[in-house]
């Protein structure tokens, strides 16, 4: 069944780069960000254009990166200092200002070099390590409301209380929205694939806030229509599976492919490129301090170090989805050089153990010399999924520490 | 039609007489660099083993035609064909059943056939490594495979070989007629063809390199246990299984024996795939 909102996003998204030129023709600025905490609530409010950027799953562009960074950093990162030496992303060509937060120092790290090789007009938001301490939330907050101040400088704009709000409650609304929307393709007959509703919150890098929360709402009602008001998650046929783990930007689709291929659905992911910047989110007041708490409170990012397993918000939603999605299996997909969420897969692995999933750790990167090894050992994983279901039904998560 | 490199066989070995029922299957395990077929037939297990060369698909129908001339059977009368392997992927057969199943499953239910005690197995093919968890009816428990490396495969082996003058199949001797060992530091094909090339210029003797690799292989492909975890009855599948040097290595890196069957662990791969299709014919 095909949705007829669907085809208004990609007509969105396509439009977007010449709506960006005319805006900018007009005075406005684009504010092109990368990472996890830049929190686009401040940048909408101060009356500038938030754009998210990075892609992944091009070599070409990955070498090319190479050429001004260390090979020895991961893929994503290549590729996105790749989008800047080549200027040719229309979201990158058309930032005025890049917004790159400090959550993943080697990202930290592409600010400087767009800065220093490219003379891109950077701002930096740094992100404490240490966010579940008040001495770390209180330099978050300090560290937001100047980054509100210098966006507000470099542009001449300022941050004004009744913008804020409205800008909270536009985000609010998107991020309810579409948390709405993910829970329809994880149904056992949906009428949205996960892939489709992974374009859809891939669209949001793109399109102007207000556009996107009327596309989203539009299409959670052509949802309601067709599958009801309540999507109810249940057991289906196939095996259903759960992508953790790295980045998985727009284009980098070489593992879902493969996964989809040999017959596994995706049903949900954790990933920063996913479902997990929608979550949590609560702004309690129309300041930069309740932004900035508001994103501390969210789903932390793997590069932010958390020692205690068992409060870490990032292992109980895992448990949370596994169990909430009837997930039968977890592919934990990283990208060669992102220490980050490679070094914290033994704490997911351990988890599942507890939980009795099966987990399969990919390593990969873009190039295409391991798809093959990829496909056996998704398709492997898939094979054995199956014979589980055979031989115990799904397995039901019990409860684990951390939950 | 037989094709002169495709050596076939009827399998006397003990471990799987008796087993069969009177299905007529095969299964086509199509790797990097062998090719190997497995056909049950009449209540008889015939082999088939040759190189994979170019074109996979015309391999596999080679290795059909091979199996059903020995067992004096004609390709009509083959019920199920399951394929596995590397080549998997470029396999059909249009005229017959069948399915494509992984080789880390065929692997796991035909050594679980052989020996059904194993738990673990240990295969070295042509281009990879794997650590398979095997559960008690034969299905795969949990997996692991080397990343993106040739060490302690096929191919790995017969560059060394080749570093060494000997013939691939008597590496596994020269390796156990060591004195002492050599130690090896690198066990990237690249790398450990010229460290070797360096020692023997320094002149160290070919089998106490040679024992040096195969314990530096050994010593990488542990840590694939520690993922999978390492119960026994540990078996060693793959072409690599039949270089006693290797097994040797393992076994000592491991710390554990290793079991062996008189059936050729190259073929065990094809074997579990005959399996399936067993259970698909029915």
């Amino acid at each position: 069944m095909s949705l007829s909102t669907l085809p208004k996003f990609k007509a969105a998204v396509a439009a977007r780069p010449a709506e960006l030129e005319q805006a900018r023709k007009n005075g406005r600025k684009v504010v092109g960000w990368l990472n996890y905490n830049t929190p686009e609530e401040i940048i909408h409010a101060l009356g500038l254009i938030p754009v998210q950027l990075g892609i992944g799953g091009d070599d070409k562009l990955v070498d090319l990166g190479g050429s001004f960074i260390s090979t020895k950093n991961c893929v994503y990162v290549r590729e996105t200092v790749g989008l800047f030496a080549e200027n040719k992303n229309p979201l990158v060509a058309l930032s005025d200002i890049i917004a790159v937060d400090a959550t993943c120092l080697q990202i930290y790290r592409v600010a400087e070099l767009i800065e220093y090789y490219f003379k891109r007009d950077v701002v930096i938001l740094d992100v404490p390590k240490n966010p579940t301490t008040s001495e770390g939330r209180t330099y978050f907050q300090k560290e937001v409301a100047a980054f509100a101040r210098v966006l507000g400088e470099k542009t001449g704009t300022k941050l004004g209380t009744a913008a804020l709000q409205k800008s909270i409650d536009l985000y609010r609304e998107i991020r309810a929205t579409v948390q709405e929307i993910y829970r329809y393709q994880a149904v056992a007959t949906p009428v949205i694939t996960w892939r489709e509703v992974r374009d859809v919150i891939h669209a949001r890098y793109s399109l102007d806030p207000v556009l996107y929360l009327q596309l989203v709402k539009e299409l959670r009602d052509e949802l309601h229509v067709l599958a009801g008001a309540t999507p109810y998650l249940e057991d289906s046929p196939e095996v259903r599976i759960m992508i953790s783990g790295s980045i998985l930007p727009p284009g980098d689709n070489k593992l879902i492919q493969l996964i989809e291929s040999n017959g596994g659905r995706i049903v949900v992911d954790d990933t920063w490129s996913g479902l997990v910047p929608f979550l949590y989110v609560d702004v309690k007041a129309p300041t930069p301090e309740a932004v900035a708490e508001a994103y501390l409170e969210r789903v932390p990012h793997g590069a932010l170090p958390h020692l205690d397993l068992k409060s870490d918000r990032r292992l109980k939603l895992q448990h949370e989805l596994v169990k909430e999605y009837h997930v039968d299996g977890v592919i934990y997909h990283t990208l060669r050089y992102c220490d980050p969420y490679t070094f914290k897969a033994n704490e997911t692995k351990e988890l599942l153990k507890q939980i009795k999933i099966p987990l399969l750790e990919i390593h990969t990167e873009y190039a295409g010399s391991d798809i093959e090894a990829i496909r056996t050992r998704a398709e492997a994983f898939i094979e054995l999924l199956r014979n589980r279901r055979k031989k115990f039904g799904q397995q039901k998560p019990k409860a684990a520490a951390v939950a | 039609m037989s094709r002169p490199d495709i050596k076939v066989e009827k399998s006397q070995t003990k471990e799987i007489a008796g087993k069969q029922n009177g299905d007529t299957v095969i299964g086509i395990d199509i790797g990097s660099l062998g090719a190997k077929a497995v056909l049950i037939a009449n209540h008889s297990v015939y082999t088939a083993l040759g190189r994979t060369g170019l074109y996979m698909q015309e391999t596999a129908n080679d290795l059909i035609g091979s199996l059903t001339d020995a067992a004096g059977i004609k390709r009509s009368d083959v019920e199920y064909i399951v394929g596995t392997g590397y080549g998997r992927v470029a396999l059909e057969f249009p005229d017959t059943p069948s399915r494509i199943i992984t080789e880390i499953s065929c692997h796991a239910r035909g050594a679980h056939y052989l020996l059904p005690n194993t738990r673990t197995i240990v295969d070295m093919g042509g281009q990879d490594c794997k650590a398979i968890r095997v559960e008690d009816d034969g299905s795969v428990g949990d997996f692991a495979m080397n990343d993106k490396c040739a060490a302690g495969t096929g191919r790995f082996l017969e560059v060394m070989a080749n570093v060494f003058k000997v013939k691939l199949e008597d590496l596994g001797a020269l390796a156990l007629s060591a004195t002492e060992l050599v130690p090896v530091s690198s066990t990237c094909t690249v790398f450990a063809e010229s460290e070797t090339i360096s020692l023997l210029a320094r002149g160290e003797s070919p089998a106490n390199i040679l024992k040096g690799i195969n314990y530096a292989i050994a010593h990488r492909i542990g840590g694939m246990f520690a993922r999978v975890g390492l119960q026994t009855d540990i078996y060693f599948s793959g072409g690599v299984a039949k270089n006693s040097g290797m097994r040797a290595a393992l076994e000592e890196r491991l710390d554990a024996r290793i079991n062996s069957s008189d059936f050729d662990p190259q073929l065990v791969g094809a074997l579990g795939a005959a399996v399936y299709a067993t259970d698909y014919a029915n």
